[in-house]
């Protein structure tokens, strides 16, 4: 009885002392209620006022445009390296991967195709993401203009970025939406290309009719406009051999007012030269002294002088070659010393290029003023943009549009436009470059053919045009490249995405 | 515990008391008591006659001496101590030292919120003795700990002041494997901060029923660490100090000028590329002997104790430093810890206990593959202020590796501060309960400080005929920068405990209690470029204030939150000291998870069957001790939880330009899953413990089988929403095991004493599930490691060689590859459908040893002392990712010099052209990781305390010991244990830092 007594004194005080620690516990209630700090969510976010509330998701598919991934040496040597006008340069061993491209000795784990995939497939869900948000958003104090133009920059990135995907790699997943349960949209199979040219039309179309024809020039130079998304989609039509549409597409950014062939063809790729009205869609990079690269692009310094010392400007991949040097009809086509910078040379800006440098040619089109290069104290020119659609390659294809739909009228307008642009190239020079006057329609088609090759050499398209022309097999083989057609059109999908679908992806005809 | 302990051995005693009494002449007998271990004496040692109840106890010098009779033998009892009896044999002078060991049951053993004997234990919990740690020269204790525990593995790097990495029973999750580690109570991630001679002992936890009492914290393992206390009644000082130094044994092969020359000419030969003229590149360097150097290390430890009726104190200062062999890392701690305890009345004690701890770090930029890669025909510099560069083919990639080096030393100030301190009462009350309550607080602040000088001239020696050029880059400036974090930690632990024997068969402990702790951190970094002024190269300026604020900056800062709290109670029972319970339950709650998510609960139960103990045992010969355990027990992983992410967090790291306009760009960081929980961690364990042959053989054995669910599985949404991830809880990996401990401890004759202890482990990783019923992998470096369902964690993934295409003949024989060549490497056919696609790819073995094993050794003669460790693992692989680098010719490694070069020379090593198909990964790559390296070899002398009674020391040992002097092992690189704390992506060299041979002298003293 005494033992029992006691142990009951005992047990007492033990739950006197529970409840003694319940207090402990009970009274620090939201103890556990702790928030990410110096981290903002989407519900914290004090989203800025701008052009509308979605610019932030917007801004940051632009963001992925001008990366590595979708700027780099995959951009890069798939549609340079690999052309017939470009050699992959640097120093003979240097860039393997680039070499693959270039030689047509490509395999699905070359990594240069995986950044590509990569960073279009980012910039699509990103798009995806502001699209979402668009359709959602409740909020009555959101300016209805703003939610257009929020779903039409969007609908034209991922227009954009599933044309350089299909023209890249054909059959790709159709992702056009955000998914309700993330774990069913982890791994979806490809389309046909025609599905995917299916969207990218009504994005762009959409694009087109919904976007400005300008922005805040003080506040959004080079932002996509009515125009960029014209412009993109009279090159979609233009691929899909849709010559109606090419040509009343091309002709609306002709005659938006917002372009003209004005400034000379020796400043279109300065620093002055950017987004002046040959722009029609520009990425935008800068640099400053505080931030030298985390805002530019990796676009020219990959292709850029590859010196010593003050010289050492860049990588030096993706030279023109003597292939391109020869098409010129004449030597002293003024487009050629701006395409071409040489070894011993004179650059635009006046500099004398050394004479012992690992190639003699380099791309002068990305080659940056000295005197921004000492401004910003950096020699790899983060602060170039890159030059994706020009006002000339609208007015050709317009030109090549007009052409193939033929008949007198198309025929005049075809031969002004192309006339349009030889006048630019000529300059003050009279004696070259005379008007293209043939009305035959094959003379006249390789008269804008070789127009496109020489106004628009080593700016990312000949690739494109050899593969949609259907010339490519001939051109690689005059290059001495072993293409192989039907294969060597597209590239392998990358070894790796399919590796992580668990083989749902499936390989491009050739690559297995 | 020890209460009872003591209570027990009285009992003990009492029996043998009324058991039967001898007679005799009596005779004086005298001696001292000394520690087998330290050789210090040991005070309060009880000394019996056996069978009677004649007995003394030591003095504080260890002395004792009493009567007996001539023929009788006496017993030497201490606690945490093998009890010994030693006939008298007509001897007047009977010197004991007494073992103190692992293996000792009656030993008392940590095990979260409390202690138990080792004997009482259900669960799997290996102690390791603060002297093994406090012997070895290493900075951080945990180093120490390898080869030591079965179920342990640790991988141990040379760089000054790295932790290893530590995995407890293999790797648990894909998220986060590290164990917990509990100093003196405190919850920790990482221990730099402790002296290791100021250890008293280190547990590691390993079955999920001990670890049950830590809840969510508990789910990879917990290391409990216990520091010193002053030792009962007497007043000590003691000095242990070693210094040595570190040298590089083996160095990674590369060809010299001469044979790179060679291969060089060979390459650009096959590859169709104009020869190389090599006039200016007459230089052959040994870049590895460059950057390396023999490197200073020196551990100290002074530490003064006090222990009195009412209060003890110890005091401990300690200061290590070591070089790093890669010129010219430098790291130093000062360590300065005070405890103490004060006995208020016999029923209340506090305590408190204060760490302050110092470190001081001068990183290298040395760069290891830098000097593998770099070309050996370039010149080091021609004087300290201009440096070649490399010839064109590497120049833009690869830099003088010295003046990387020599370029930024001293450029950076690192410092770091930390205190760690405790407070706690007890009470005893109402006889058997107890209340204690401890509050800790554990904060740190770091500092760094850099500077960005001018660079050195760089001299390019020019291609051919080009001149020599200059160059000084005329867009470089000065800058420098500051960086400074803070980091706080607040945890009580409030817990009553209940211990009560009842009739003495029934033995109860029973302990109840809350805690919680709280962490933040916040920092703040910023650096300045001066656009017009150069700043000195001299650390008083180096402040971002020192240049105009007109001048380029970047400044950033950021913090975190994170708490947890938990109730958690556990009841040991044991009935005639033969069946033993343990029961654990804890509910636990973290702020990282959603608030309907965020608590939990976990327990474990263990049951042990002490079969030595039954009347059936009592015949059986040989056999002293003989236990069956078994123990269930469910933990979570809280770790793996990165914080917050079941909120939708956005990344800002995007801008929009616009001409020079630069605005934010927000995207979702991740899609986020509300219902986010932790993984659960749920074992079975079984296990068997013996001691026979007189004690002298101790052996254990454990089978575990460990299921981790719900894994939080990071799932990448390609193509639906940019590169983003999902993390779900979506995933099951099992771990399944034996541990096998055993110890030998014998002498022959009374002077040569030894005890030789081996371990090993095997564990086998399987991922059951991962994405559950989706198609779905996860990938790590790269796609060369890959988590699967069905195979084990993180495995290298790639293909077989089988050979060498050795002419085109191969080519249409062999399945092969739509771009094979000859010379390149043959793969196999695993799919056998006659050609190599990605279809072929197979796991090619783990990162992770399966097998991890230690032994050692103690040889004991007269004052001398031997040390013996060695350790090993096996069944894992290591990826010599360092030869993959094909973005631009690099130096060859000496393999390479068998490079085919047409039919019939290799079927090995492919050609030298840089051939995609050959950098594939592929078991060219790999290289057994089994390796057994001889960890210790320690030579000792203990002076007679006779001899040293005079000088007023009671105890001097001196020594010499070297580590890491020799690596069985087939890798190629400079130390077999790569990284694997990457779980998705580990076991690669890519410029592993070398694990030095360290040969050290050492003084310990005692006064």
């Amino acid at each position: 009885m005494k033992t029992y007594i006691k142990t009951s004194k005992n047990f007492c005080i033990a739950i006197l002392a529970m409840a003694a620690i319940g207090i402990l516990g009970g009274c620090k209630k939201d103890f556990l209620d702790r928030k990410p700090q110096g981290a903002y969510t989407s519900d914290t976010y004090p989203y800025p006022k701008g052009s509308g509330p979605f610019d932030g998701e917007i801004f940051a598919a632009y963001d992925i445009l001008r990366s590595y991934d979708c700027s780099g040496s995959g951009f890069i040597a798939a549609t340079g390296i690999r052309s017939d006008d470009a050699d992959k340069g640097s120093t003979p061993t240097d860039g393997p991967t680039s070499l693959e491209m270039d030689n047509f000795t490509i395999t699905p784990s070359n990594v240069l195709v995986n950044d590509l995939w990569r960073g279009y497939f980012n910039v699509i869900g990103k798009c995806n993401i502001v699209l979402d948000k668009v359709t959602k958003d409740q909020d009555p104090g959101t300016p209805a203009e703003s939610k257009v133009y929020a779903e039409a920059e969007a609908k034209f990135l991922r227009g954009y970025s599933y044309f350089m995907l299909v023209r890249l790699f054909g059959r790709v997943p159709l992702i056009d939406k955000l998914y309700d349960d993330p774990v069913a949209q982890s791994n979806v199979k490809q389309s046909e290309p025609a599905a995917i040219y299916t969207l990218i039309e009504s994005d762009l179309q959409f694009a087109g009719a919904s976007l400005p024809p300008s922005w805040d020039a003080s506040k959004f130079p080079g932002r996509a406009t009515k125009g960029s998304a014209n412009g993109i989609l009279a090159k979609v039509y233009l691929t899909r051999q849709n010559w109606g549409m090419a040509m009343s597409t091309a002709n609306l950014v002709m005659t938006s007012g917002n372009y003209d062939l004005l400034i000379p063809y020796d400043d279109i790729f300065k620093e002055t030269g950017e987004n002046s009205k040959e722009s029609v869609f520009e990425l935008q990079a800068t640099a400053s002294l505080t931030e030298k690269r985390a805002n530019g692009s990796q676009f020219a310094s990959i292709q850029a002088v590859r010196g010593t010392g003050i010289w050492n400007l860049g990588w030096g991949f993706n030279i023109p070659n003597t292939r391109l040097e020869a098409a010129y009809e004449t030597p002293n086509d003024p487009r050629k010393a701006r395409t071409f910078l040489y070894a011993g040379g004179t650059s635009v800006f006046g500099e004398a290029v050394p004479a012992s440098l690992p190639n003699t040619r380099y791309n002068h089109k990305i080659h940056s003023n000295p005197a921004t290069r000492n401004a910003i104290l950096d020699n790899f020119s983060y602060w170039m943009n890159i030059r994706i659609l020009r006002y000339a390659d609208v007015v050709l294809m317009y030109a090549e549009a007009a052409n193939e739909l033929g008949g007198t009228a198309n025929t005049t307008a075809a031969l002004k436009a192309l006339n349009d642009v030889r006048k630019r190239a000529r300059g003050s020079n009279a004696g070259i470059l005379p008007d293209i006057t043939t009305t035959d329609q094959t003379q006249l088609r390789s008269a804008i053919r070789q127009e496109r090759r020489i106004e628009l050499a080593m700016e990312h398209d000949r690739f494109f045009d050899l593969v949609r022309w259907g010339t490519a097999s001939e051109a690689f083989q005059q290059a001495g490249k072993a293409f192989v057609p039907g294969k060597h059109e597209l590239l392998p999908i990358p070894a790796a995405q399919i590796e992580i679908s668990k083989n749902v992806l499936t390989q491009n005809f050739g690559y297995n | 515990m020890k209460r009872i302990f003591t209570k027990f051995s009285v009992f003990t005693f009492l029996c043998l008391l009324f058991m039967n009494a001898a007679s005799a002449q009596n005779i004086t007998v005298k001696g001292v008591i000394t520690d087998g271990a330290d050789k210090l004496p040991l005070p309060g040692v009880g000394v019996l006659v056996k069978g009677t109840t004649t007995g003394t106890t030591t003095d504080a010098s260890g002395s004792y001496a009493l009567s007996a009779p001539a023929n009788a033998t006496l017993v030497f009892t201490y606690i945490g101590y093998t009890t010994k009896e030693i006939p008298i044999n007509n001897q007047t002078t009977i010197n004991v030292q007494m073992g103190e060991s692992s293996q000792d049951l009656e030993g008392v053993v940590v095990v979260g919120y409390g202690t138990q004997r080792k004997r009482d234990l259900t669960g799997a919990i290996t102690q390791v003795k603060g002297d093994d740690i406090a012997k070895m020269p290493n900075t951080n204790p945990l180093s120490s700990l390898q080869g030591k525990v079965a179920g342990l593995t640790v991988v141990n790097s040379g760089s000054p002041g790295a932790a290893p990495t530590v995995r407890i029973r293999g790797v648990n999750s894909t998220n986060s494997s590290s164990p917990l580690y509990v100093v003196d109570g405190v919850h920790q991630s990482n221990i730099d901060y402790i002296n290791p001679a100021d250890i008293e002992n280190i547990e590691v936890l390993r079955d999920p029923s001990s670890l049950a009492i830590f809840g969510l914290q508990a789910g990879n393992g917990v290391i409990v660490v216990t520091t010193k206390r002053a030792a009962k009644g007497e007043t000590r000082v003691s000095l242990q100090s070693s210094a040595g130094v570190q040298k590089v044994v083996n160095t990674i092969g590369v060809t010299n000028a001469a044979q790179f020359r060679t291969l060089y000419d060979t390459y650009l030969a096959a590859s169709g590329a104009g020869q190389m003229d090599y006039r200016n590149y007459t230089a052959d360097t040994d870049w590895q002997k460059e950057i390396l150097r023999s490197a200073f290390l020196s551990n100290n430890s002074l530490t003064i104790s006090n222990s009195g009726e009412k209060t003890s104190t110890l005091i401990n200062l300690g200061y290590n430093t070591q070089e790093g062999v890669l010129k010219f890392g430098r790291f130093q701690r000062y360590i300065a810890r005070v405890n103490e305890d004060v006995k208020i009345t016999d029923n209340i004690k506090v305590g408190a206990d204060i760490t302050g701890s110092h470190w001081n770090l001068n990183g290298s930029s040395g760069d290891l593959n830098n000097a593998i890669w770099a070309a050996p025909i370039v010149g080091v510099r021609e004087s300290e202020t201009a440096y070649y560069a490399m010839p064109n083919f590497q120049r833009a990639q690869v830099g003088n590796p010295v003046a990387r080096i020599y370029q930024n030393d001293g450029n950076s100030i690192n410092k770091g501060y930390r205190v760690v301190g405790s407070l706690f009462g007890e009470v005893n009350f109402l006889k058997d309960f107890k209340w204690r309550s401890q509050i800790y607080t554990d904060l740190g602040f770091n500092n760094s400080r850099g500077y960005t000088g001018l660079p050195f001239t760089v001299i390019n020696l020019g291609e051919g005929a080009a001149p020599t050029e200059y160059f000084n880059n005329p867009n470089a400036r000065t800058s420098v920068r500051q960086a400074s974090d803070e980091y706080r930690k607040f945890q009580q632990d409030h817990t009553l405990t209940y211990e009560k024997t009842l009739n003495e068969d029934h033995k109860v402990t029973a302990v109840a209690g809350f805690t919680s702790i709280f962490e933040s951190t916040t920092s703040l970094s910023g650096d300045r470029t001066d656009i017009g002024l150069n700043i000195p190269n001299d650390p008083s300026f180096w402040y971002l204030g020192v240049s105009d604020k007109s001048n380029p900056s970047n400044v950033t800062g950021g913090g975190r939150e994170v708490s947890s709290m938990g109730y958690f109670a556990r009841v040991n029972y044991s009935f005639l000291e033969k069946y033993l319970v343990n029961a654990t339950y804890r509910r636990d709650g973290i702020s990282r998870l959603a608030p309907q998510n965020r608590w939990g609960n976990f327990g474990g139960v263990g049951l042990g069957w002490v079969i030595s103990e039954e009347s059936f045992f009592k015949d059986i010969k040989g056999i002293d001790f003989l236990k069956l355990r078994g123990a269930w027990g469910t933990v979570g992983n809280g770790q793996g939880i990165a914080d917050y992410i079941y909120l939708p967090g956005l990344s800002t790291s995007n801008s929009g330009v616009f001409g020079d306009n630069i605005y934010p760009g927000v995207a979702p960081a991740y899609i986020p899953d509300p219902n986010l929980k932790w993984e659960v961690v749920r074992g079975t364990d079984l296990g068997l413990d013996i001691r026979a042959l007189n004690n002298r053989l101790s052996g254990e054995i454990n089978l575990y089988d460990k299921t981790t669910k719900d894994i939080i599985t990071q799932i990448t949404l390609l193509s639906s929403s940019g590169n983003t991830s999902y993390r779900t809880n979506l995933g099951t990996i099992t771990n399944r095991g034996v541990e096998v401990s055993l110890g030998w401890n014998d002498k022959i004759g009374s002077d040569f004493t030894y005890n030789i202890s081996p371990n090993f482990s095997y564990n086998k990783n399987k991922v059951e599930s991962i994405g559950n019923n989706i198609n779905f992998v996860l990938f790590g470096n790269g796609v060369n490691n890959r988590t699967v369902t069905g195979e084990s964690i993180g495995h290298f993934y790639g293909f077989r060689q089988v050979g060498i295409y050795q002419s085109t003949a191969d080519l249409d024989k062999l399945p092969r590859m739509s771009t094979s060549l000859p010379g390149d490497i043959a793969y196999e056919d695993v799919n056998k459908d006659g050609v190599i696609t990605d279809a072929d790819k197979v796991n090619l073995g783990s990162p992770f040893p399966t097998w991890n094993y230690g032994l050692n050794v103690n040889l004991g003669y007269k004052g001398f002392d031997l040390l013996l460790q060695g350790q090993g693992v096996a069944g894992n692989y290591v990826y010599t990712q360092r030869r993959t680098a094909q973005f631009t010719d690099v130096n060859y490694e000496i393999n390479r010099i068998n490079a085919w070069t047409g039919p019939g020379t290799s079927n090995i090593e492919p050609t030298l052209v840089r051939r995609g198909n050959n950098y594939l990964m592929s078991t060219y790559y790999l290289e057994p990781g089994d390796y057994f390296r001889l960890r210790t070899v320690q030579m000792g002398y203990t002076f007679k305390p006779e001899a040293l009674q005079k000088a007023g020391v009671k105890n001097l040992r001196l020594y010499v010991s070297g580590q890491n002097i020799h690596t069985w092992s087939k890798t190629t690189g400079y130390s077999p244990e790569v990284p694997i704390s990457n779980i998705l992506g580990g076991g690669a060299d890519n410029g592993v830092y070398p694990l030095p041979a360290v040969y050290t002298f050492g003084i310990n003293v005692t006064f």
